[in-house]
């Protein structure tokens, strides 16, 4: 119900371009009073004013809520780089790469009200699925989070292969990152899998990433033909394993780290978008609640104005 | 019994149908359910395993497959 309420509130105060025209206009509408009333009822403008405060205490309150949150899922987030790091030092990233079969999965969030990171992640996806696709290739998406799977329904419903939601009811942790990349391995196929997700600087700078993972036989070509990957050859294979083996073992732990990395900062950019959101939405509402009691407090000594001079003139119409 | 596996053309739990992360993972959990207590309990909430998967097919979901643990 509070919720609800905030939801509905809450965009007006971040959207609406010109609070001041709307406080006014709630002001302005009082004054057609019916005819003969002695002054403007300011009941409206009060109750007005008590909502606005009322929202402004609750966006506080998430305001602090992400800004706890954050602050562990931020060591965690820092921690986890070092997954994917050695990774990226033996295998590079080749965001560039040309092949046949694309899977992009764009991490989002499950719950709203943290600004634009999550149409920032589907903005990416969208264009990272024009610049793949082409005649004879076929690209398709993962979504993880809600909100992100509401973004694609509207057009790309054709290209959705999987969607996962309520990735975040308990705190994130590896077995259950590697479990779903699990699944997403088993029910995709792929040459290539591009993870696009929010990568968090700080608490005000989210920068939109993609996380290359080429399949074992996309390695093996591009090591073929040498570059970064062409170095592969000089690393010494203990026991049995054929290069092939050891390349799909190293493709599928890779892929469960990187997953495990890019939820996790793009669960700390969620917090840190959603505590400069609130923060912002806490500053909204006090200006207006300012400008409210300021016009509540403008029409009150008008209407005490007015009912000060009609008795002052009566009583020196009398006295005369 | 490990190192017969390995000798095989392809690991034995590949050739049971496992990925190299479900190996790891149940390999993990071997190793935690060796810990003593209290260390045993706090990682045992590390295992814990919540999502909802749903398959999409010609524009539609099918049912949400819920994965608990």
């Amino acid at each position: 119900m509070a919720m609800a309420a905030l939801r509905k509130e809450g965009r007006r105060l971040v959207l609406s371009s010109n609070p001041s025209s709307f406080a006014r206009s709630a002001v302005f509408s009082e004054e057609s009073c019916p005819f003969g009333a002695r002054s403007v009822s300011t009941q409206i403008v009060r109750n007005r004013m008590s909502s606005v405060k009322n929202i402004q205490k609750i966006t506080k309150a998430m305001k602090m809520v992400a800004a706890s949150k954050l602050r562990s899922v931020q060591t965690r987030t820092e921690n986890s780089r070092g997954l994917w790091q050695p990774f990226t030092a033996l295998l590079g990233d080749a965001p560039g790469v040309d092949v046949k079969k694309n899977v992009i999965i764009a991490v989002s969030s499950d719950k709203g009200l943290c600004g634009g990171i999550n149409s920032t992640t589907v903005k990416v996806s969208k264009t990272l699925f024009k610049l793949t696709s082409g005649p004879e290739k076929e690209t398709k998406y993962v979504v993880l989070g809600e909100k992100g799977k509401v973004q694609f329904l509207r057009d790309s419903k054709k290209s959705m292969e999987l969607s996962v939601t309520e990735l975040q009811k308990n705190p994130l942790n590896y077995t259950q990152v590697s479990v779903l990349a699990d699944d997403i391995l088993k029910n995709v196929e792929y040459d290539a899998l591009r993870i696009v997700y929010n990568k968090f600087h700080s608490v005000v700078q989210f920068i939109p990433t993609i996380s290359t993972i080429l399949s074992p036989e996309v390695v093996e070509r591009e090591s073929e033909s040498g570059g970064r990957l062409g170095d592969l050859d000089s690393y010494e294979i203990e026991g049995a394993e054929t290069k092939a083996e050891v390349l799909q073992n190293l493709t599928e732990f890779q892929f469960s780290c990187m997953m495990f990395n890019a939820v996790l900062e793009n669960a700390c950019s969620e917090l840190g978008a959603r505590m400069s959101a609130m923060d912002n939405a806490s500053r909204n509402a006090g200006d207006m609640l300012d400008r409210l009691t300021l016009t509540y407090n403008r029409t009150r000594q008008a209407a005490i104005t007015t009912e000060l001079s009609e008795i002052i003139s009566g009583a020196a119409a009398l006295s005369h | 019994m490990a190192s017969a596996g390995s000798m095989a053309a392809a690991p034995f739990w590949r050739a049971a149908g496992m990925t190299y992360i479900t190996y790891s993972n149940i390999c993990a959990s071997l190793v935690r359910s060796c810990l003593k207590e209290p260390y045993r309990a706090e990682s045992a909430s590390r295992e814990k395993v919540h999502f909802s998967v749903s398959k999409w097919a010609g524009g539609k979901p099918e049912k949400p497959n819920f994965v608990p643990e």
